[in-house]
């Protein structure tokens, strides 16, 4: 175990360094800041100003080296927008990311494993063909189409939930969240719906799946043969068997859905960290971007990490690598 | 007893509201964040929107760009190189404390040197030679060569508080603990990406504002800030796409307050270098001519965009054709120069004239995301330019973030661009973007295509020297006529913008695309 967390840790320096190296270049590659910046009458003077305040004007290969130096101490540079420390603009819209991508996250368990569970208990049934029908649009209607007919039908037809914004923002034991106030859950429902309905048509179609390919298994039969109960069979010996490729897609799909939530975040003005990588790109604010990829990074990094000892927990046949 | 009482319902229904009528708070849609809330941290238009609710200028303008005092109520030349500059009466800032000349020289020695101001008003400044208070209300300034425009260039600086900005951080203004100005409504918070909130300043010097309470909601998408209106969840929005201005104006309880911008939409040709890298012969080879140097081809070219096709098919009707920099009712517009009419016959003259009878081939780049129809516009002129002989090679649409650096690097031939104008006269316009780009000079800081033309910079530089108002107009008028003649890009069309709202409110839809509470009111 230890010597597997330190292989990890020396891998994911190199990984977060390469990640470094190629999103500033990256950047640099794509345009000049200073014209996304400027105001649209300044004179050669402020231009100028303005290129040396932000240490545009010197090689690309100084820039760096002074990115890599702060960032080795711990900062990781000002935004050239907002001028204030990247990571601080990151952390403070985290939490409203992570509020809603855990809703989403928690939507599609609490709906998908069931619904899986019971088209995978009784495939080609009616209730089956309903459910499997139903995932197919969850699939394929685009998350953005999605969002606006969401918007449509409960904003602005019915008028029953809010179609912008973050909403009240409450506070339960220190932790500030819109997800302790009434008018902060009100907001939350359609974008987390959004979010959510094409990881729920995945979670249905992973449970089915592996429903459909234990259920013939030896080890199912042997247990009806002793006499366990139908219900033990599938909550307790079945569902840990499909545990495993659930817990692989979802720890990714966390992942992307944290760091890619941008659509959603677009479509409902919600004030998360995708919304805030998507405008850092469109006006080239590097050090935004560049500290943003950083912090994905670390996060995919921290997920697969915590994905693997999840594994060797649930299925005692997985042990970490290392100890051989 | 049951009429009585439905009676009194209805009177108690009437009485909240009318209370509401009174107390009205006001949510706004707005397309646009600002990056900061120190109004001397950037001049671009987000921070701007924001700066103007809460802080003052010295001067102001209205709908179409007029001058009109605000925090100064006269500004008189002694001589050449000095003013006086009288400050108004009675202003209070938010924390009470009254304005005094301490407050504007501060401010605008503070304007020089904000750190790592992304779009500083350094430039604004810069002819202020010293500053001196004569009396409380009262500055004498010295410039450091006689600026006719004077007050055009110091008047649009924010003026904060001397005591609380002294020493003041981003963050302390960004927390409210900073943001005291003199403006129409104070800053109650900005939770950044989602809402900033502003409150009625009852000690206001100006007009009395009708909302006790603003929120400004940023919604960046189009589609969902034309939603958030309809579903009722914002009173008003900014930057309504001009393909929804007719649904919404269908609606019978929202109303759409549009007008013609000085925004120019032009398309910008490579005109000075002798070889241009997307200008071909008909079979795709480099020519070792570069055509667009010839004023003929220009004109020929120019003479073969539809403009009013473009505005009708392509805009949905939300823009005016353009033959100038600025339109009518800005001053320096020269309302003899008319956009130039489609006439495709004339066109192919002009180009047999200048020796390119079978005309050349050409590639038009464009950005495709930075404002209504930016592609379509580019693939328009493209079908325009090949109905008049040429061969077009492509159209090319680019991100902006990309494009920028590529237009500014002199890599295209034909390229669309826009040119906001947002000074009272169109002499800053003029300058950055047509006369001789000059470091030194401070001149063509966005002549992007290196045009450079001695008469009209000569013009440019007698009018900008001229101290009567009038004459300077009339000599801009004369500086644009002169070099529009040459035409040193082809003016496209001035964008038309929109904001929508309920009903029962006003909005002054303006022509520098302002989006602030101090321009909507309850309709009367």
């Amino acid at each position: 175990m230890t010597v597997f967390v330190i292989r990890r840790f020396l891998q994911s320096t190199a990984v977060l360094a390469v990640t470094a190296v190629i999103v500033f270049i990256g950047i640099y590659a794509i345009g000049d800041p200073a014209e996304m910046l400027i105001s649209p009458d300044a004179s050669q003077a402020e231009r100028a100003q303005v290129v040396a305040s932000l240490g545009l004007d010197k090689p690309l290969w100084e820039q760096f080296f002074t990115f890599a130096w702060n960032a080795l101490h711990g900062d990781l540079g000002r935004s050239f927008v907002f001028n204030r420390p990247s990571i601080a603009l990151i952390f403070e819209r985290l939490p409203a990311t992570l509020e809603l991508t855990l809703t989403g996250l928690v939507f599609a368990l609490v709906l998908g494993i069931p619904l899986g569970l019971l088209s995978g208990l009784k495939p080609d049934s009616a209730t089956d063909e309903v459910i499997m029908t139903g995932s197919i649009f969850g699939f394929s209607l685009p998350s953005f189409w999605q969002g606006m007919m969401l918007i449509m039908i409960f904003s602005v037809w019915l008028g029953w939930l809010p179609s912008t914004g973050r909403g009240q923002v409450g506070e339960f034991l220190g932790v500030h969240s819109s997800l302790f106030t009434l008018d902060g859950l009100k907001h939350l429902i359609l974008p987390a719906i959004n979010l959510s309905l094409f990881k729920l048509s995945l979670v249905i179609r992973l449970t089915r799946t592996g429903v459909r390919e234990t259920m013939p298994l030896d080890f199912v039969k042997f247990a009806r043969a002793k006499g366990v109960s139908e219900k033990r069979i599938v909550f307790v010996h079945v569902f840990k068997n499909i545990l495993i490729p659930l817990i692989t897609v979802i720890g990714l799909e966390l992942g992307s859905m944290l760091a890619f939530a941008v659509v959603t975040e677009t479509i409902f003005a919600w004030p998360g960290i995708g919304k805030l990588l998507i405008d850092s790109i469109m006006r080239l604010d590097r050090p935004v971007v560049v500290a943003y990829l950083l912090v994905i990074v670390s996060l995919f990094i921290f997920i697969n990490f915590v994905v693997d000892v999840l594994y060797s927990m649930v299925d005692p046949r997985v042990r970490l690598g290392g100890a051989q | 007893m049951k009429p009585m009482k439905f009676l009194l319902a209805g009177v108690a229904a009437t009485v909240i509201a009318l209370g509401s009528a009174q107390a009205a708070d006001l949510v706004l849609g707005s397309a646009t964040e600002p990056s900061a809330i120190d109004p001397q941290f950037s001049r671009t238009g987000n921070n701007q929107n924001i700066a103007m609710q809460v802080f003052d200028r010295l001067v102001q303008t209205d709908a179409a760009i007029n001058i009109e005092p605000a925090l100064a109520v006269s500004w008189t030349n002694v001589d050449p190189l000095t003013w006086h500059v009288k400050l108004r009466e009675g202003v209070k800032f938010h924390d009470g404390n009254p304005l005094t000349s301490e407050d504007v020289i501060f401010s605008l020695t503070r304007a020089k040197d904000i750190p790592n101001s992304p779009a500083p008003f350094s430039g604004n400044v810069a002819a202020i030679d010293s500053m001196k208070a004569l009396d409380d209300l009262t500055v004498e300034f010295k410039t450091k060569k006689p600026a006719p425009d004077f007050i055009e260039q110091i008047g649009f600086v924010y003026i904060v508080e001397k005591k609380v900005a002294e020493g003041a951080s981003i963050e302390d203004f960004n927390s409210g603990k900073a943001a005291i100005g003199t403006g129409a409504y104070k800053f109650k918070s900005w939770t950044p990406g989602d809402n900033l909130v502003l409150t009625r300043n009852d000690a206001f010097w100006g007009k009395k504002q009708d909302f006790d309470k603003v929120t400004i909601k940023f919604i960046s998408n189009d589609a969902s800030r034309v939603a958030a209106l309809r579903s009722g969840a914002v009173d008003l929005i900014d930057a309504v796409p001009p393909g929804d201005v007719k649904t919404l104006q269908g609606i019978s309880d929202l109303k759409v307050f549009s007008t013609a911008s000085a925004r120019m939409i032009y398309l910008a040709l490579d005109s000075a270098r002798d070889k241009s890298p997307f200008v071909t012969d008909k079979d795709g080879k480099p020519l070792d001519k570069n055509p667009l140097k010839d004023v003929k081809v220009r004109q020929g070219l120019s003479k073969l965009v539809n403009r009013q096709l473009i505005i009708d098919r392509i805009l949905d009707g939300s823009a005016e054709p353009a033959g100038q920099l600025v339109p009518k009712g800005v001053a320096g517009n020269d309302p003899s120069i008319e956009a130039p009419a489609f006439n495709a016959d004339e066109a192919k003259k002009l180009l047999a004239d200048a020796g390119y009878k079978d005309g050349f081939g050409i590639t038009i780049h464009t950005s495709n995301d930075r404002f209504p129809g930016d592609a379509e516009v580019a693939q328009a002129l493209g079908q325009m330019f090949a109905r008049g002989g040429l061969k077009v090679n492509g159209v090319v649409a680019q991100p902006y973030n990309v494009y920028t650096k590529g237009a500014g690097a002199g890599e295209f031939s034909a390229f669309i661009f826009s040119l906001g104008n947002s000074t009272p006269t169109s002499a800053t316009g003029l300058r950055n973007l047509l006369m001789t780009a000059n470091k030194d000079a401070g001149t063509g800081s966005f002549n992007r295509t290196k045009y450079s033309n001695p008469a009209f910079d000569e013009a440019m530089r007698t009018a900008t020297a001229e101290f009567d108002a009038k004459k300077r107009v009339e000599l801009l008028q004369a500086a644009t006529k002169l070099v529009f003649a040459d035409v040193p890009v082809i003016p496209l069309y001035w964008q038309k913008v929109h904001w929508a709202g309920k009903a029962n409110l006003s909005y002054v839809a303006n022509m520098t695309e302002d989006t602030s509470a101090t321009l909507a009111g309850l309709a009367k």
